[in-house]
């Protein structure tokens, strides 16, 4: 999809018009990424709360010019989430829970979001492999590094790279039709 | 890198997750730029990674967006009670100004009048001063008059008014015959009208022959109304009488208003 340029420079003169379109654009998907993050319902909408009045802030600091708006929102999106399960009352509330990806939430909520579901994005899913499904959570959904990633999984970059495309490759035509 | 290469490498994935190194991302933005294709494959990988994200998301309840509208609604608010705030610390800051400098003009109104009082203060000083001297001579003088008063050789005489002009009226006379010395003590005579002057006689009775002996002018006034007089002949009797100013030759007798004898004693 083609970037909202216009919207965006919009919302950094200060058009809250433009920030609201911007919002319906973008917050499922940031809500998903935080949810996957936090795992925490309502922890999650307060972040995500935070997410967008810091994007609103700090829209200045944006330039359509260089990177994807989608990048450095998800960027503000990953870190303002993992900042807050390092926060004591985080770590005191998630103690007994095992760690989840974005596949364990797909298949053990059925009130998730049915509009996109409706597209089969839980068949593509079911269908990953486990290496695609760490994959793409730790460099989508976590936002490790590459080097990261690649040594978490024992692989080297080059191949991570390419996995994580094949990984992705039946979902954009699920997607995109 | 081709195009193509560049799509294969998987390395716009990575991009477009925000975990490419920051010299790579300099570097694939170069070619993007230059590149249709890859900008529709970015594009792509941005729509299904939007979609995979937002599959996941729980429902999200519309207080969500009220909560974040509140809070940049709020933040511009106080932007504009700061501004406010300013103008406020600019007025004070003025009305201190000029609160100030009122101040320092009205210490300087303070101050001048306060040199004006100890001018005028310092002026009635020199006025007691003048007033405490001139008390001190007059002390001295009475002084003085009292201790000649006091020496034995004189005599005094009381005399009495005439009782057709004055009869209240009178005078004490000192008198040393030996050296033709009178004082008159006219404390008992009222003033006279203007234009007009007291003189002193010396009177002879047989025959009654008047002789001037001055007048009571400030040229014989020696202190507190008390005059002096020398070189006269020796009286018998003295009077006074009220004479148009610089005296007359002889006395005139319906303005006479002491006579008394100075004999005896």
């Amino acid at each position: 999809m083609t970037q909202p340029n216009e919207l965006i420079l919009e919302m950094q003169q200060g058009n809250e018009s433009s920030f609201s379109t911007l919002y319906t654009m973008y917050s499922e998907a940031l809500h998903g990424i935080i949810y996957s993050i936090v795992l925490d319902h309502n922890v999650a909408e307060e972040v995500l709360q935070d997410v967008f009045i810091k994007i609103w802030d700090n829209s200045s600091r944006y330039d359509i010019n260089k990177g994807r708006f989608f990048t450095w929102i998800l960027n503000i999106a990953r870190n303002t989430a993992i900042d807050h399960t390092r926060s004591k009352a985080h770590k005191n509330q998630r103690k007994n829970l095992s760690t989840t990806n974005f596949v364990d939430i797909l298949s053990s909520s059925d009130s998730l979001n049915r509009k996109v579901n409706a597209i089969g994005i839980d068949k593509f899913v079911k269908k990953l492999k486990p290496t695609c499904i760490q994959i793409i959570d730790y460099l989508f959904f976590k936002g490790y590094t590459q080097a990261a990633a690649a040594k978490e999984l024992d692989m080297p970059l080059g191949t991570l790279k390419t996995r994580n495309r094949n990984c992705l490759n039946e979902l954009r035509t699920i997607v995109l039709g | 890198m081709t195009e193509q290469e560049l799509i294969e490498s998987g390395i716009l994935e990575l991009y477009v997750s925000g975990v490419l190194p920051q010299d790579e991302v300099i570097e694939i933005e170069k070619e993007i730029s230059n590149s249709n294709l890859l900008q529709q494959e970015v594009e792509k990988i941005e729509a299904s990674l939007i979609t995979l994200a937002a599959s996941v998301a729980p429902p999200l309840p519309a207080m969500v967006w009220t909560y974040i509208l509140n809070s940049i609604q709020k933040v511009k608010k106080l932007t504009t009670v700061e501004e406010s705030r300013t103008n406020w610390a600019a007025i004070t800051g003025w009305a201190a100004a000029i609160l100030f400098i009122g101040g320092i003009l009205w210490m300087l109104n303070e101050n001048n009048e306060l040199q004006d009082t100890v001018v005028k203060t310092n002026i009635e000083n020199t006025q007691l001063e003048e007033n405490l001297n001139n008390k001190n001579t007059e002390l001295a003088e009475t002084t003085d008059v009292l201790e000649i008063l006091r020496a034995k050789e004189l005599k005094s005489f009381t005399l009495p008014g005439n009782q057709a002009v004055a009869p209240e009226a009178y005078a004490k006379v000192y008198l040393n015959k030996d050296a033709t010395i009178a004082y008159i003590d006219a404390k008992g005579l009222p003033e006279p009208p203007r234009g007009k002057v007291y003189q002193v006689w010396s009177l002879i009775v047989e025959p009654l022959t008047p002789t001037s002996m001055g007048l009571l002018s400030s040229a014989e006034l020696m202190s507190n109304n008390v005059y002096k007089f020398e070189n006269f002949p020796n009286p018998e009797a003295i009077g006074i009488t009220l004479e148009p100013e610089g005296g007359s030759e002889t006395p005139t007798m319906t303005q006479l208003y002491i006579l008394g004898g100075v004999t005896g004693q």
